[in-house]
């Protein structure tokens, strides 16, 4: 993952140093090249006047050794040489120079300066060099560099301090914009406000919620397809359903005719449950963009509206149904909820035998959650299955009415609840315990 | 057979009027014909401009209305009837559970509704509910060969008078008003101790099970709900 803010602050404080660097160099230069041109005078002229000496009073004008101190505190040395380098007069330490002029040496481990000034002796040419050390010199140059160092670094510092602030400030409606997006709900599609946002996020902005109208659209194609499906099901479903119900009342006194319509009701009303099972799996489909609002309200009540439903599936197989019901308040979406709850009953329902015994509980738990259990008295479900009657179309025998499609569709609900399904068994006798455990 | 359609557990003083609106022919018929054997009158409406002027012209006890018609739909009618302030009870019917929260959120102004496909005793026991709820008191439930009169205070199986407290008068009222729906025991609580009177659930109890005992031979079954409540219905 690159980062603009890095990318930015390499490309201004990489070139920012370099420039201040430069800077300081062509400073250096400025400032030094004078004051070194100031000192070379100065010792030529010194030459030039002892050349005028030694040509006035002999080599006597030049003092043997060095002169430990000129008054400037630099140490000096003079020397005279003849035209083939011989030594006249003076310090032997100092090289015959090549000519007039000046030129950097070493003398007695320091460095020096030597100013050579031309003259004839006793009518030969020879050179009068002055040696001076460059203490001075040193002192004005560390000086210039000391300040240099000091104003470039804390101009550079200051700089750095600056680009640093104006990136991020550049940055801030990056910022602002994730803040945005993440102070949206995960199904929230509405467009983006553009609102405060620099032209040069526009296309960004114009982008994104070009794709969330997309999104949008096709989450809204998907409701309405699903509603049509709905709608072109269950409305002959239902009708049928009348039909053969007020055939099977006329025909109640024949047998065959009996036989038959009790065949077709059944069928029907397997249609009917497969038809509500695929929609509400599509419904509780995770991936799907559902709008899901999580609101709070009590299972317990949501339970009771389900009721009537229940009691009439239980009478038709003397199936003993009973309910524990005490508040339990939770953050869920009713209808995906109800599917649970309706499809944890029937499927509780449908495995016990007639006479048999269901029992439907939920309650506040003891760590602050919510739950929900169907226990029943059937066959129970051995454990080598217990894993898999949560995937789809999984039946546990040939011979099961069922569409395979219940306890999935509950496991969806509840993974969309953040809660967790546990399969266990009763505690005496046979039988399967479905919990479910709401956070 | 689920269940019996020809129970009897309506009012006897009149025939109810029932609109209803559905536009896919084969659930209307079967509508007709399931309700028309509970002893009701049906009047049927194709499309939501004529169920609006039928409601207009002939108003009915109950108006069982689809949502998703020809013309206006569902919601567009009972809009306009309530705009008329017209107080005609109205159940919709849908196969959207998706319109579930429009509908529950009451900004429809309908009264209840059911999903497709229903459950018959179901349909018929909330419009009964519907037609009761705006209906002038009727002085009369009769369920089985339950007779129970309110306003001469007398009750009878069959021929056989029933002495009854007024507790377990109120208790049997209160289960005939929503015979064929499952009731709690806190719902009998709330309805017949309604201020707060010292009435436990295990009073309740009480109450039906001497119920029971003298509805012995009155063609009802009175089923218990364990843990939560009670069921009656016609036959035995």
């Amino acid at each position: 993952m690159s980062s603009i803010r890095l990318r930015l602050l390499k490309w201004l404080v990489g070139p920012i140093l370099v420039f201040n660097l430069g800077a300081a160099a062509l400073t250096y230069l400025l400032a030094w090249t004078p004051a070194q041109l100031a000192f070379d005078e100065g010792l030529r002229a010194a030459a030039g006047a002892l050349a005028g000496r030694v040509r006035a009073e002999g080599p006597a004008a030049l003092a043997a050794g060095g002169a430990p101190n000129d008054g400037a505190g630099e140490t000096s040395w003079t020397a005279l040489h003849g035209a083939d380098g011989r030594l006249l007069a003076g310090d032997a330490g100092l090289p015959a120079p090549a000519g007039a002029g000046l030129f950097d040496a070493r003398l007695q481990g320091e460095p020096v300066r030597i100013a050579a000034a031309a003259l004839d002796w006793q009518g030969a040419p020879a050179t009068l060099s002055v040696a001076r050390t460059v203490r001075a010199r040193a002192q004005v140059r560390s000086a210039i560099v000391r300040s240099l160092v000091l104003l470039e670094g804390v101009f550079s510092l200051a700089l750095i301090g600056l680009v640093w602030f104006s990136v991020g400030n550049g940055l801030a409606p990056l910022a602002r914009l994730r803040a945005r997006l993440d102070a949206r709900g995960s199904a929230d599609l509405a467009p983006l406000d553009d609102a405060g946002m620099p032209r040069e996020l526009a296309p960004v902005v114009d982008a994104f919620n070009a794709l969330l109208g997309r999104i949008e659209a096709g989450a809204r194609a998907q409701d309405e397809f699903r509603a049509n499906v709905a709608h072109q099901l269950r409305t002959p479903l239902a009708g049928l359903k009348l039909q053969l119900e007020w055939l099977a009342a006329r025909h109640a006194a024949d047998q065959d005719s009996v036989r038959s319509l009790k065949l077709m009701l059944g069928a029907n009303e397997r249609m009917i449950r497969q038809t509500n099972q695929l929609l509400s799996l599509e419904r509780a489909e995770p991936n799907r963009f559902a709008r899901a609002r999580l609101l709070p309200l009590d299972l317990a009540a949501l339970v009771a509206e389900s009721i009537q439903h229940f009691v009439e599936q239980a009478a038709a197989k003397d199936i003993d149904l009973g309910f524990e019901l005490d508040a339990a308040p939770l953050q869920g979406d009713r209808f995906l909820l109800r599917d649970l709850v309706d499809n944890l009953v029937d499927n509780a329902l449908r495995y016990t035998p007639a006479g048999g015994r269901v029992t439907v509980a939920c309650g506040a738990a003891a760590d602050g959650g919510a739950f929900l259990r169907v226990e029943d008295n059937g066959p129970g479900i051995p454990v080598h299955l217990r894993t898999r009657v949560f995937e789809r179309f999984v039946r546990l025998d040939e011979q099961s009415v069922g569409s395979g499609l219940g306890l999935a569709i509950v496991r969806d609900i509840a993974n969309l609840h953040g809660a967790e399904l546990v399969l266990g068994e009763a505690q005496e006798g046979s039988g399967a315990v479905f919990t479910v455990q709401f956070p | 057979m689920p269940h019996n359609v020809r129970q009897s557990y309506f009012p006897i003083s009149s025939r109810m009027h029932i609109l209803l609106v559905e536009d896919d022919a084969v659930l209307a018929d079967g509508l007709t014909r399931t309700l028309q054997a509970q002893g009701m009158q049906v009047e049927i409406a194709r499309d939501g401009l004529q169920a609006d002027a039928l409601l207009q012209r002939t108003p009915p006890m109950v108006a069982v209305l689809d949502i998703g018609l020809p013309g206006i739909d569902g919601f567009e009618v009972v809009r306009r009837l309530r705009a008329r302030g017209a107080a005609t009870p109205v159940l919709l019917l849908t196969a959207r559970d998706a319109v579930e929260d429009r509908v529950r959120g009451l900004e429809t102004g309908a009264d209840d509704y059911l999903v497709k496909p229903f459950a018959t005793p179901e349909l018929v026991a909330r419009i009964r509910a519907l037609a009761r709820r705006n209906a002038p008191k009727s002085a009369v439930l009769a369920l089985g060969n339950i007779v129970l009169d309110s306003s001469a205070r007398r009750a009878r199986v069959g021929e056989r008078p029933l002495e009854l407290s007024v507790r377990e008068w109120a208790v049997l009222e209160y289960l005939l008003q929503h015979a064929g729906r499952v009731v709690s025991k806190q719902q009998i609580v709330d309805a017949i101790a309604p201020w707060g009177e010292d009435l436990t659930l295990n009073a309740v109890e009480v109450y039906v099970s001497r119920l029971r005992l003298k509805l012995d031979g009155a063609g009802v079954s009175l089923r218990t709900i364990r843990g939560f409540g009670y069921l009656l219905e016609a036959g035995a």
